[in-house]
């Protein structure tokens, strides 16, 4: 190759680099990592960046190149070339992206591999699934079940996740890391958080219609504000089970089947919105033309038999009509009290 | 001519799962709920990409091929005519069971249909998916052995495998994907559709079935079958660029080598789908490194294309650009596949429009560019008209356009956590899905270009002269259209398909003027 | 050759690339794509028992391993007297043939009905867990080739008794016949897979 020709076509390359590097250090692309695991995938994902854009501006160049150097005057019948192939250059492109792959490979593999590492001292927390809400339980603080996943800051977490009905998969894109939850096997992540904040859970399987409701929060808290959190939650759960204070059994059993994921409802101190508002019961009830307990418990056990308005068929699970029949009494207790 | 019924017929499916696509952007273009309710854009894009797939990129390049290829190797007609007729009509059969999976209804579980939702959790619908996939697979195996047939048995004299044109090399390494591939969907299908109506317990947890067995058998074919929508598309690319460039392909038997390769490949990387599935965790890492190794085979094309343009007479008809462009975004989403490979990214993007990104960046810039293409190349030669080429342009470069500014940004939305398959998402994405959803519009009315150009140019075009492109290769030897039986009588093959250039050099040759070829030769 | 006007209203005569006859090879590529419709199922199989440790037959089941025995040998025998049809026409023993094909469809007819009639008395159904489900369903695949089978031998025994075949011409029966081996073949794996490991 003329050396002329390799010089315009390095700086057709460089230029069509230099673009794609804007595109790709002026466009915030990745979210602020929130954890340790996503620092490392964030190095990776750059690390590949790199290698792409010089791919890419290398084809790019050659084509641009030769769109405008080698285009046929109109009345040129002739051929080109008769090139058949060049042995030194089909070896460099053989062996260079072999290269290239391999250094691609080893580095994912040794962050896989740190990511997958549980330090002993951690935290560990029962993630369930099911159609279409999250619960999630911690087996240090016993009898603590809720819909929000809490964590402390800087301590790694070991989620185990089991799936009652379909696979779901579990996702907070500032943790940048994902899991399946499969019915039948139980699936592991780690996390260590290192930004205090909410971030959003997000189911990322197809698991049904509901599937794009399927979320929930992460929120990083400082540990001790952490751990004062879980200790009053759990001696609220544990006296309400008791039928000491407030909801009584009700209460336990709207957290740990997942109400509190999808429902509003003060009582129970939850803020979602997938479902109706259920501090307005009485209201709806009286709108279906239903006595409010009758009203309550046709609403958990068959959801679809009333669809309240602005919402849809087939989100609420079906599946709460099969709980133990003093866990449904429970349940109806506490979303009538003191609505009569 | 059954390839051309093949091409009309695939490009209906082309055109329903395309306004399938438009109602899909039409919902996302703003967050909340607009027009559909959750199931039924389960369906939506479910049904969207069954009809692409199977029903589309698949059959659309069976199509091509079946018209292409018998002229290519200079034979009459495929090697079993009536098997031939027989894996046509199945298509019609397989699309109207998927499009009647509306109405059943409820076939709302992507066209992955992960078991248990798609094997115990849907409707009826479900099964008529299950089905269809049945015909068409069955319809591709049948082709597929056809296509295999044909090119072992019955080449014209002279034709050795080297001197195969590379679309026919790229349709044998395809068809002995489908014959050894294609089973084991139709086996997962089976075992998710007898789950469903005999409630069996193939995937059923609770009574020791696998869940994620579903997932190995369904990707042991799911990803070669990429393959499958992809090599044909190389053949097609080689075609074009070595007509156009007026250049031989650089590295011609590494070009086919390399088919070989990614088709052995192919094989060992199922499981990059599963990299978040909760599969046994020590197979990820090999399988991370089997799929990146296919960018080495795969890179030779790229290379290859690109060393054929060197210093070659360019002319840019239709098919080159279609040609140019498939090289240029089939290379985006490839690289976007490398980073999915990649272990801990993929765990990232995993199931997010990142991954929407890639699927489009492949399979409509690399597959259904190529088969613009092939469709703009042997238009002469199927329907013995031209077509306009003014219009071939803007539709080129209407749909350039509007490709990227609808695919490119769903990069960006999949790495900022948007999931894929949800008709609703977080507010602080509306800005870009709205624009997205009016670039997809923009992308969809071009369409409109292409059908019109196809349609007036059939009936009313120029007559196309027996070789518009001054190709090499034996069908652009006979007249356009071939005669009924392709061949008068049986072409003499004397060298290599792409002799561009070289002074003298002939593919093929007919008749009489073998002997003075001959005597030249020996001369 | 003398160029014509107007088209040949009929194809060229082929060029016969390859040794091979075309439908042989058509029959051994269908054979391919078969083993993989038995190897999705076999995956299934390794799944449930390996992967997921399902007891092989779980309590209280038991597999009536002696009769599948019996019925092997059956169908093992079968594919020799199928071969021993083939190699009679070959040698335009006519005869032969039809006795081989004959004595070939009843051995066959014979497997499937043992087969039917241990499904009725086998204690278990397709319900009975995934063991279940995987049995019937891994015989019942190889039940319904039998049935093909069984079909494509009788087509070549009414066609042998009609006069058809000969040394020369003897290509149905022996693509008839590739696809009884495989047919056997995979009944010998099937076998030590569900039945003896
Ligand atoms: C035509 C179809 C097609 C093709 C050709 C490909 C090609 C590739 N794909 Fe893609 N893929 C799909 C269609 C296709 N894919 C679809 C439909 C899905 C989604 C399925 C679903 O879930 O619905 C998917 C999903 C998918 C995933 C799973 C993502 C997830 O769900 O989490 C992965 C992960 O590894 C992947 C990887 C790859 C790789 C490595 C390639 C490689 O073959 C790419 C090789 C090419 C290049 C790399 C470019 C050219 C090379 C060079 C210029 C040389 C130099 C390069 C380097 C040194 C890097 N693909
Ligand atoms: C070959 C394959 C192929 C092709 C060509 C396309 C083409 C298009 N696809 Fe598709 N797509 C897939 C394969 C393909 N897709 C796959 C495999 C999935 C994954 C599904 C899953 O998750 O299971 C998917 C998923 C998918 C999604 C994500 C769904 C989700 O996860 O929620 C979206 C969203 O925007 C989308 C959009 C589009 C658009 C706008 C086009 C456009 O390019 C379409 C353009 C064509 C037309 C519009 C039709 C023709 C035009 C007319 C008839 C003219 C009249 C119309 C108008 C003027 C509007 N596709
Ligand atoms: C995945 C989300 C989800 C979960 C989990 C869920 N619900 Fe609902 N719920 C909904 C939706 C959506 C509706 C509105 C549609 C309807 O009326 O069925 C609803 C409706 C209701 C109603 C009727 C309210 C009205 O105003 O009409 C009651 C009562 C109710 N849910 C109670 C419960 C209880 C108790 C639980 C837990 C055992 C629960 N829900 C779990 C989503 C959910
Ligand atoms: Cu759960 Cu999606
Ligand atoms: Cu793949």
């Amino acid at each position: 190759m003329r050396r002329g020709v390799l010089v315009r076509l390095v700086a057709v390359g460089l230029a069509a680099a230099a673009v794609a590097f804007a595109v790709a250090f002026f466009v915030p692309w990745l979210p602020t990592s929130a954890s340790k695991e996503g620092d490392r995938i964030d190095f990776v994902f750059w690390f590949v960046t790199v290698i792409c854009i010089a791919i890419f501006a290398l084809v790019v160049a050659v084509i641009l190149y030769a769109v405008v150097r080698f285009r046929a005057r109109p009345d040129d019948d002739s051929d080109g070339a008769p090139i058949h192939g060049h042995t030194g250059l089909e070896i460099a492109w053989t062996a260079v992206p072999a290269a290239l792959v391999t250094a691609i490979s080893v580095v994912s593999a040794v962050a896989l591999a740190e990511n997958d590492h549980l330090p002993k001292r951690h935290l560990r927390v029962n993630v369930t699934a099911q159609q279409f809400a999250w619960s999630f339980s911690y087996p240090k603080y016993k009898g603590l079940t809720v819909s929000q996943l809490r964590l402390p800051l800087n301590e790694a977490v070991e989620l185990k996740m089991q799936s009652k009905d379909v696979i779901h998969s579990f996702w907070v894109p500032q943790f940048r890391q994902k899991q399946d939850v499969v019915p039948g096997i139980t699936t592991r992540l780690v996390i260590t958080p290192k930004r205090l904040g909410t971030f959003p859970v997000v189911c990322t399987e197809l698991c049904g219609e509901g599937h794009a409701l399927m979320r929930s929060e992460a929120i990083v808290m400082r540990p001790k504000a952490f751990a004062a959190w879980a200790k009053g939650q759990q001696q609220a759960a544990a006296k309400a089970s008791q039928g000491v204070t407030g909801g009584g059994p009700g209460l336990a059993a709207f957290n740990t089947n997942g109400c509190s994921g999808c429902h509003t409802f003060k009582p129970a101190g939850s803020k979602a919105t997938t479902g109706p508002d259920l501090d307005n019961l009485k209201v709806d009830a009286a709108r279906a033309g239903k006595p409010l307990a009758a009203f309550v418990r046709e609403s958990i056990a068959d959801p679809n038999a009333y669809i309240e308005k602005g919402y849809q068929p087939g989100i609420m699970p079906t599946t709460f009509k099969s709980l133990p029949a003093q866990q449904l009494d429970a349940l109806v207790q506490f979303l009538t009290a003191g609505k009569k | 001519m059954i390839g051309i019924q093949y091409v009309v017929t695939t490009i209906f499916f082309f055109l329903a799962a395309g306004l399938l696509a438009m109602l899909m952007r039409a919902e996302l273009a703003r967050p909340g709920m607009q027009f559909v309710g959750n199931q039924v854009f389960n369906e939506l894009f479910s049904v969207h990409a069954a009809l692409m797939i199977f029903l589309f990129i698949i059959p659309a390049f069976a199509g091509l091929g079946n018209f292409v290829i018998p002229l290519m190797i200079g034979a009459p007609d495929m090697a079993f005519p009536r098997l031939n007729a027989l894996s046509f009509w199945l298509l019609p059969m397989a699309g109207l069971m998927m499009l009647s999976s509306f109405f059943v209804p409820g076939f709302g579980c992507g066209w992955t249909g992960y078991a248990p939702l798609c094997s115990t959790h849907q409707e009826l619908g479900a099964v008529f998916f299950n089905m269809g996939v049945q015909w068409a697979g069955a319809s591709s195996i049948m082709t597929a052995l056809n296509f295999l047939v044909t090119i072992i048995t019955m080449r014209a004299p002279g034709m050795t495998f080297w001197r195969m044109p590379l679309l026919v090399w790229a349709n044998f390494t395809t068809s002995l994907l489908v014959v050894i591939a294609t089973p084991f969907i139709a086996g997962s299908q089976f075992m998710t559709m007898f789950d469903h109506v005999m409630h069996t317990n193939f995937f059923n947890y609770e009574a020791h079935g696998y869940v994620l067995g579903y997932q190995h058998i369904f990707w042991f074919y799911s990803h070669p079958a990429v393959y499958i929508m992809m090599l044909p598309g190389f053949g097609i690319a080689s075609e074009v660029i070595s007509t156009f460039a007026r250049k031989p392909i650089f590295g011609y038997r590494l070009m086919a080598l390399s088919l070989m390769a990614i088709l052995v490949l192919g094989f060992s990387v199922w499981a990059h789908h599963m990299f978040v599935s909760g599969m046994a965790p020590w197979l990820r890492v090999p399988m991370m490194v089997t799929s990146v190794v296919i960018a080495v085979p795969t890179g030779i094309k790229v290379f290859s294309w690109l060393a054929t343009l060197w210093e070659g007479k360019l002319s840019f008809r239709t098919p080159m650009l279609f040609a140019l462009g498939f090289v240029s975004m089939f290379v985006i989403g490839g690289l976007s596949g490398i980073y999915l490979a990649a272990v801990p990214i993929d765990i990232d993007v995993s199931d997010t429009y990142f991954v929407v990104a890639h699927i489009h960046y492949v399979l409509f810039g690399g597959s259904l560019f190529t088969i613009f293409a092939g469709i703009y190349y042997w238009f002469p030669k199927m329907t013995g008209r031209m077509y306009n080429e003014q219009l071939g342009k803007l539709h080129f470069w209407l749909t350039f356009i509007g490709f990227n500014a609808t695919f490119f940004p769903m990069h960006y939305l999949g790495i900022q956590g948007m999931p894929r398959r949800v008709s609703d998402y977080a507010p602080r994405f509306a800005d870009l899905n709205f624009f997205i959803s009016i670039a997809s519009f923009f992308l969809g009315a071009s369409t409109l270009v292409f059908l019109y150009n196809m349609i007036v140019s059939w009936a009313r075009g120029e007559p196309a002269p027996a070789n518009p492109w001054r190709a090499m290769t034996i069908e652009w030897q006979v007249s356009s259209p071939p005669p009924v039986f392709n061949f008068d009588e049986v072409p003499q093959v004397v060298g290599g398909p792409y002799e561009y250039g070289v002074p003298g050099a002939r593919h093929a040759v007919f008749g009489d003027r073998v002997a003075e070829e001959e005597e030249v030769r020996s001369r | 050759m003398s160029v014509e006007a107007g088209h040949a209203a009929h194809p060229p005569v082929a060029h016969q690339s390859s040794r091979v006859d075309a439908r042989t090879l058509g029959m051994f590529l269908f054979i391919a794509s078969e083993v993989m419709l038995f190897g999705s199922f076999f995956t299934a199989y390794f799944f449930v028992r390996v992967v997921n440790h399902q007891p092989w037959p779980p309590s209280p089941f038991h597999l009536p391993v002696f009769v599948a025995f019996v019925n092997t040998c059956i169908l093992v025998t079968s594919s020799f007297t199928m071969h021993w049809a083939l190699q009679s026409i070959k040698r335009g023993n006519r005869a032969g043939m039809q006795a081989g094909l004959t004595l070939t469809f009843l051995m066959g007819v014979t497997f499937l009905l043992t087969q039917l009639l241990e499904y009725a008395r086998i204690g278990f159904t397709p319900h009975d867990q995934a063991f279940g489900t995987i049995f019937f369903c891994l015989t019942g695949l190889h039940g319904a080739h039998v049935f093909v089978g069984l079909t494509i031998l009788a087509a070549m025994t009414t066609r042998a008794f009609r006069g058809h075949f000969s040394p020369e011409a003897h290509n149905g029966v022996e693509i008839g016949g590739i696809y009884w081996h495989f047919v056997d073949v995979m009944w010998i794996v099937v076998f030590t897979t569900v039945y003896i490991l």
